[in-house]
């Protein structure tokens, strides 16, 4: 699905150059489930970027579903990532002026997709987390676990091929940690590719691969 | 996704209530004061254009050359008209206007007043003026017809038909009413209560046909597919085939699109006019919206670190940078349309004082679907104007820094938002240094030594007996103890109403052709009026018969004779001979901003209209009126005795300047205010931001001072900077004002150092608050909101 050759990503600070990944090969089929672990500041949240397109590189190659990511325009490149992979992020990052329903539909918003469409797709989403009730509710008066789960049902509504995930738990308690665990190794069964980051060897027992970050390289 | 857009902006506005007052407050007035002066600006530039056949309506003006300057004038002979039908086949009609004074009109026993003009047949047909009952174009035909506006009929006749009813005039003459035409609107350049026909002024043997006497304003209406610029050569002859007396005289038609706003000449060539004012305030207008759209500016681009996670999840959701420009765009739309309503209604409420300052009766006309039209589209350009920079600021975000958080723009003032706030308060200062140097110039004038005493000092104009009864009315004035002296004048003296350069004196220059000011009274000119004799004494028709042809000269003429000894010259003026017996002190006669012109004051064998009667200051006014009202009764029944305070009169030499200056205070206070509303909030976010920084600043130590003086520093600069700005910008604006006045005050550094001081305070107060607020604050609370 996705390859990653060669992969430098640095920054200058002082006269220094700081590497932030560097060589990073990868390789990643359709329907994986992989963890990136590391200690913190090993690289693991800037390779996810990479990945997703968020953040540039510096040197190497990256295809993306045949789509060599390097050599593509910034524009191109935005819609590449728009179409196939979904974000969740460890702090939720809900529009906290919008209710559960609203923030869940925002990316159809931007995909000329019929107002009808919409809600029943949306309909489908909140169904199938069983939040039906919580639709009207603004973020604000979720728990954390919800405010997530609701973050996991905005990046699925696109039907992504590719969902990524930066520390999905690193705000939950356990209990709550493990039903979105539980989640995505139930998305990973139903065909999606998965790759998160996250800081616990539980959390990575439930992927089907791990890869290990030191000092932005991959140490296996 | 429209709806979506809406929504959000809806709940933004409610969540963030602080910065939504103050932005939609910001704006409000702003757009107030806009829609204000954009009213008053509509008003301006719609004079005369009711008028049907308008393109082709041209006054005719004269040009005269003298000492190789031109000047210009609208005043024709009235003889002028009928020549230039005669001549010019291009003409289709022509049209003299006569000024008349304001009359009395009878109906038998009631009496009412009135202002008209004499005007030819053919005015109703060239001039857009609906008759509303009986024939435009037999109306003014018969010499005892008189037309009536609307409003004059309805307050003489009430609801009964005036056609064919009879009205007396000046207790002289009968008129029977032949029609009622609409009121002249409030644009327009004409402004009567009735038209008497030209056949009447025939009657009264006023039609003369001297072509040096230009007495009356002479209109042309062309023929449809004619050209002024074909007629306009061959009209430079028309003066010289009938009078060759003046080979350096011409007439030229001056188009009625220019009349209202253009007609200011300076040496032969427009240079402006009341256009110039409209600019003004139209650069006043644009001014004070911009001021409240940078507020919105500021402010929104002073949360972006709020909305910045907003673009962070949109984009990464999918949302292109238009579609963010476009929602953003929305919000400040959304701002704008709620601010506009307020601004509306304000408007509503502040037109009565508006219209007063201004001196119109301006209305929003919320019936035309075109007000309505234009109001939409001002919005629109509101929002836009205020919504462009944050949009295009906002949607600039790259998602992953926006998602992380970390944007330090915020905690400062960054480059942008500082050269708004500069563009705001040079503004401010700018025109709180033009306030203050207005002001100063109508003190100057106003504390300018008249030359007359204004107190107790009153006026009349002459009409029916008691210009014929004056010697008794004067008496008994005088015996009663109502007036302590009376005098007959050819003028009031707070108006210039003749001059001449035909004037002769020992010792003239061939090619003298200053004005000198003709002035005429009767006896006792100094005492009634106050002036000061420096030498000879004053008219004393008792004593001396002769003085009838005696004159007076001020110290302006004397010096401009020439004279050594004065008293004893002899100047030859309208026929005669008047010998010089006195000199007195220059008074202002005309306006108070120009040096005084020479002026003779010549004796009881001129001409007189006026009667100037100072009142006996001993007696309490009311009694002195009743006293005065009641005398002219006696000896002029049949007249309400008109009368006027030389002080109000005077006062109304002022009004122009005191108008301007009043406008600029009051748009220099509401940019003020919409700046410091916009500082205000500047300062809050900023206080915010910079939240943990100043907890542990306190933690290690730091003063309530030191952090209120650190977070005020950054605008203080601004400030400064501004004044460094707005100071030559002002001193420009104001040298370029002044130039007008001959007699005007020289700007002083202190105004502009004033004008800095208060920008200064004003700051201190509005940021210092917040200031020592955040610095109040409990520097543990602060430092947990990590």
């Amino acid at each position: 699905m996705l390859e990653l050759k060669g992969i430098f990503k640095w920054v200058n600070t002082g006269g220094n150059r700081v590497f932030l990944l560097k060589d990073v090969d990868l390789s990643v089929k359709e329907g994986e489930f992989i963890s990136i672990m590391g200690p913190s500041g090993s690289g693991k949240s800037t390779l996810l970027n990479v990945i997703g397109m968020l953040d540039d590189f510096n040197e190497g190659e990256y295809t993306f579903l045949h789509e060599p990511v390097h050599t593509l325009k910034e524009k191109h490149r935005s819609a590449l990532y728009k179409q196939y992979i979904g974000f969740v992020f460890q702090a939720y990052h809900l529009i906290d002026e919008l209710t559960v329903y609203e923030n869940i539909e925002t990316p159809l918003l931007y995909q000329d997709i019929k107002s009808s469409e919409r809600k029943a797709l949306v309909a489908d989403m909140l169904d199938r987390f069983n939040i039906v009730g919580k639709k009207d509710l603004f973020p604000t008066q979720l728990s954390g676990g919800q405010q997530q789960l609701v973050g996991i049902a905005r990046a699925l509504i696109a039907k992504p091929r590719l969902l990524l995930a930066d520390e999905p738990t690193g705000n939950l308690n356990s209990k709550q940690g493990e039903e979105i665990m539980e989640l995505f190794s139930q998305l990973n069964k139903e065909g999606m590719t998965i790759i998160q980051v996250t800081h616990s060897e539980k959390n990575a027992s439930y992927g089907t691969r791990t890869i290990h970050l030191l000092d932005g390289r991959i140490d296996n | 996704m429209i709806r979506n857009y809406f929504k959000i902006a809806w709940r933004n506005l409610l969540r963030n209530k602080s910065f939504s007052l103050i932005n939609i407050t910001g704006l409000a007035v702003g757009m107030a004061s806009a829609m204000l002066i954009l009213l008053w600006i509509h008003h301006e530039m719609s004079y005369d254009n009711f008028h049907l056949k308008k393109d082709r309506l041209y006054q005719v003006w004269n040009r005269y050359t003298v000492d190789g300057k031109v000047q210009s004038w609208p005043a024709t002979p009235k003889p002028m008209a009928s020549a230039i039908q005669r001549d010019y086949p291009e003409v289709e009609h022509t049209s003299r206007v006569a000024f008349l004074p304001p009359v009395k009109i009878d109906l038998g026993e009631k009496k009412f007043y009135g202002r008209g003009k004499i005007v030819d047949s053919t005015f109703l047909d060239m001039f857009t003026f609906p008759v509303l009952k009986g024939n435009a174009a037999t109306a003014l035909n018969d010499v005892s017809s008189i037309v009536l506006t609307e409003k004059l009929a309805a307050s003489i006749f009430g609801d009964t038909d005036p056609i064919g009813q009879v009205l007396k005039l000046d207790n002289r003459d009968n008129f029977k009413v032949s029609a009622v035409v609409k009121d002249p609107p409030s644009h327009s350049s004409f402004e009567f209560q009735f038209l008497l026909p030209w056949a009447y002024l025939r009657k009264l043997g006023g039609n003369d046909e001297n072509w040096q006497n230009n007495s009356v304003d002479t209109y042309v209406l062309l023929k449809e597919n004619t050209s002024l610029t074909s007629i306009a050569p061959r009209l430079k002859a028309l003066r010289q085939k009938y009078d060759k007396s003046d080979p350096d005289m011409e007439a030229f038609l001056y188009p009625m699109s220019r009349w209202h706003l253009y007609s200011s000449f300076h040496n032969g060539k427009e240079v402006g006019g009341r256009i110039e004012i409209v600019r003004l305030f139209g650069l006043i207008a644009g001014f004070v919206l911009l001021v409240a759209c940078i507020n919105f500016m500021n402010l929104s681009t002073a949360r972006s670190e709020k909305r910045a996670r907003e673009v962070g999840i949109r984009k990464v959701s999918g949302a292109y940078r238009t579609s963010l420009v476009a929602q953003f765009l929305g919000e400040s739309m959304l701002l704008a349309g709620i601010s506009g309503i307020f601004a509306l209604v304000m408007v509503q409420l502040a037109l009565p004082f508006f219209n007063e300052l201004v001196g119109k009766s301006l209305a929003l006309q919320t019936r035309e679907p075109l007000f309505w039209l234009f109001i939409t589209g001002f919005i629109g350009i509101t929002g836009i104007l205020a919504g462009s920079y944050p949009s295009v600021y906002l949607s600039s975000f790259k998602p992953i820094n926006a998602l992380k958080g970390g944007s330090k723009a915020s905690k400062t003032l960054i480059a942008p938002r500082k050269i708004l706030v500069v563009g705001q308060f040079t503004f401010a200062i700018v025109l709180i240094i033009a306030t203050i140097i207005v002001r100063q110039q109508i003190r100057k004038a106003q504390d300018r030594e008249m030359g007359f005493t204004k107190d107790n000092l009153v006026y009349h104009f002459t009409e029916g007996e008691s210009a014929s009864n004056y010697r008794l009315i004067k008496e008994e004035l005088i015996s009663s103890g109502t007036a302590l002296s009376v005098t007959m004048t050819s003028s009031p003296v707070t108006e210039n109403w003749s001059n001449t350069w035909d004037i002769g004196w020992k010792g003239k220059a061939a090619h003298d052709k200053t004005l000198v000011s003709r002035f005429y009274a009767d006896e006792a000119v100094t005492r009634t009026l106050g002036l000061e004799l420096v030498a000879g004494r004053d008219f004393d028709l008792t004593n001396f018969p002769a003085d009838s042809g005696a004159a007076l000269l001020n110290e302006s003429a004397v010096k401009h004779m020439g004279f050594k000894d004065p008293v004893g010259q002899v100047i030859k003026d309208m026929g005669r001979e008047w010998h010089v017996i006195g000199v007195i002190k220059d008074f202002i006669i005309s306006s108070p901003y120009h040096p005084s012109e020479p002026m003779y004051i010549g004796g009881a064998s001129g001409f007189f209209n006026v009667i100037h009667i100072k009142l006996n200051g001993r007696n309490p006014m009311k009694e002195n009126i009743a006293s005065l009202l009641s005398i002219f009764k006696k000896y002029n029944p049949e007249y309400e005795m008109n009368y006027r305070f030389v002080d109000e009169q005077y006062a109304r030499k002022f009004a122009d300047e005191q108008r301007t200056g009043t406008l600029a205070t009051l748009f220099a206070l509401l940019t003020i205010v919409i700046s410091c509303l916009g500082l205000f909030g500047l300062a809050s976010y900023m206080a915010e931001n910079r939240i943990k920084e100043i907890g542990v600043r306190k933690v290690l130590g730091a003063s309530v001072l030191s952090i209120a003086t650190l977070l005020s520093r950054d605008f203080f600069k601004l400030v400064a900077l501004s004044f460094v700005i707005a100071t030559p910008i002002a001193w420009w604006a104001m040298h370029t004002w002044l130039a007008d006045f001959p007699y005007r005050v020289s700007i002083h550094w202190w105004v502009f150092a004033l004008a800095g001081l208060a920008a200064m305070v004003i700051t201190l107060v509005t940021v210092g608050f917040q200031a020592v607020k955040a610095a109040h604050a409990n520097p543990v609370k602060a430092l947990r909101s990590e």
